[in-house]
């Protein structure tokens, strides 16, 4: 798919550009922003919200640069500013639920419970990382971005992102740790 | 090496990044420390945890949603067009000037710091104004009533001239 075209198209005001656009990137924004929140609702919101961005935004993307990273970037300012004008982070997060989250191609029924319960122990210590440190650790590891790419949407050195990660790592091994001690 | 500059070290020795003489060096810290082996271990783990996450499904209401910001829009702006087509009119555009100048004008007032003199100052133009105004409204007040007194004084003038002409046409 040549995304500069879909643009394009869309500048012009083709619905079909703009429904591709959506279909394109609404599951990784959506993803992304319930990682980053915990709470499907708020993801709901947010993603209508980066996409209404998008939309005002298109027409000021300079179109040599990587649309993906600045789509993320973009996604990224606006979670990151909300969670600080909301706080939401005072909010629970959903439940780790396989029914709601699982996808087939990555959890068989092989999947020990070990794993199972580790996963959901991270997704419940996603709560404790600060906003810049879950952000980092969304992109670099629920998400699988390179650390240059990481870098390129956070707008940050490399070696800033990586001892970044490093460090949310780190304090997610300890809170793993903690709730571990807590139930054993 | 220190359990702190370890623990730096931790995600480029589990990536495989670290050259060979730093990696040796890790590997015979953790081996020495417990502390240090444990938290690699627990970073493994969660490494694991966050490998192949569940991604959840946007909902189809969500879909929709997206898919109709661009006719939304386009309906908002049908509404709002002649609000602005009004607003941005050149006939207001002395108004919107003047808006500009008043404003200006009075958060040069309210934020310049030396605001609180300039206050003071207008504060006692102001009341210098408002004396002034007392003043000349007394002032009127008794011409009002020298006039009122003259133009009496006129009349009578009139009447004794009249009652004058009338004593010589009886003569």
């Amino acid at each position: 798919m040549d995304l500069d075209a879909v643009i394009r198209e869309c500048l012009e005001g083709s619905p079909s550009a703009w429904e591709t656009l959506v279909n394109t990137f609404a599951k990784r924004i959506f993803n992304m922003a319930y990682q980053f929140s915990g709470s499907r609702q708020e993801a709901e919101d947010k993603t209508q919200e980066v996409f209404l961005k998008l939309y005002g935004a298109l027409p000021r993307y300079d179109s040599g640069k990587n649309f993906t990273a600045w789509l993320l970037t973009l996604t990224k300012n606006h979670l990151i500013d909300e969670y600080r004008r909301t706080k939401w982070e005072k909010t629970q997060r959903d439940d780790f639920d396989e029914r709601v989250l699982a996808q087939t191609a990555h959890d068989g029924p092989e999947q020990s419970l070990v794993e199972k319960e580790t996963k959901a122990l991270v997704w419940e210590g996603l709560n404790r990382l600060s906003a810049d440190m879950r952000m980092v650790i969304i992109l670099r590891d629920l998400q699988g971005k390179s650390y240059e790419e990481v870098a390129e949407i956070l707008d940050l050195p490399l070696g800033t992102v990586k001892s970044r990660v490093n460090r949310a790592r780190i304090q997610l091994a300890q809170v793993l740790k903690e709730y571990r001690g807590g139930t054993s | 090496m220190t359990c702190e500059r370890i623990e730096e070290l931790l995600s480029a020795y589990l990536e495989g990044e670290l050259a060979d003489a730093e990696k040796a060096e890790v590997a015979a810290h953790l081996a020495a420390c417990p502390e240090c082996a444990g938290l690699v271990e627990l970073m493994k783990e969660t490494s694991g945890g966050m490998a192949g996450f569940p991604e959840a499904e946007p909902s189809p209401e969500l879909m929709a949603g997206l898919y109709a910001i661009p006719a939304a829009r386009r309906e908002r702006r049908r509404w709002f067009q002649p609000v602005f087509d009004f607003l941005a009119r050149p006939a207001l555009q002395p108004v919107y000037a003047a808006f500009t100048v008043l404003f200006i004008a009075l958060s040069f007032v309210l934020f310049h710091p030396e605001g609180r003199g300039i206050r003071k100052q207008l504060n006692i133009q102001f009341h210098k104004g408002i004396g002034t105004v007392e003043k000349l409204y007394a002032e009127a007040g008794t011409l009002k009533g020298e006039i009122g007194a003259l133009s009496a004084s006129v009349v009578k003038s009139f009447n004794n001239l009249d009652l004058l002409k009338g004593s010589e046409e009886k003569k």
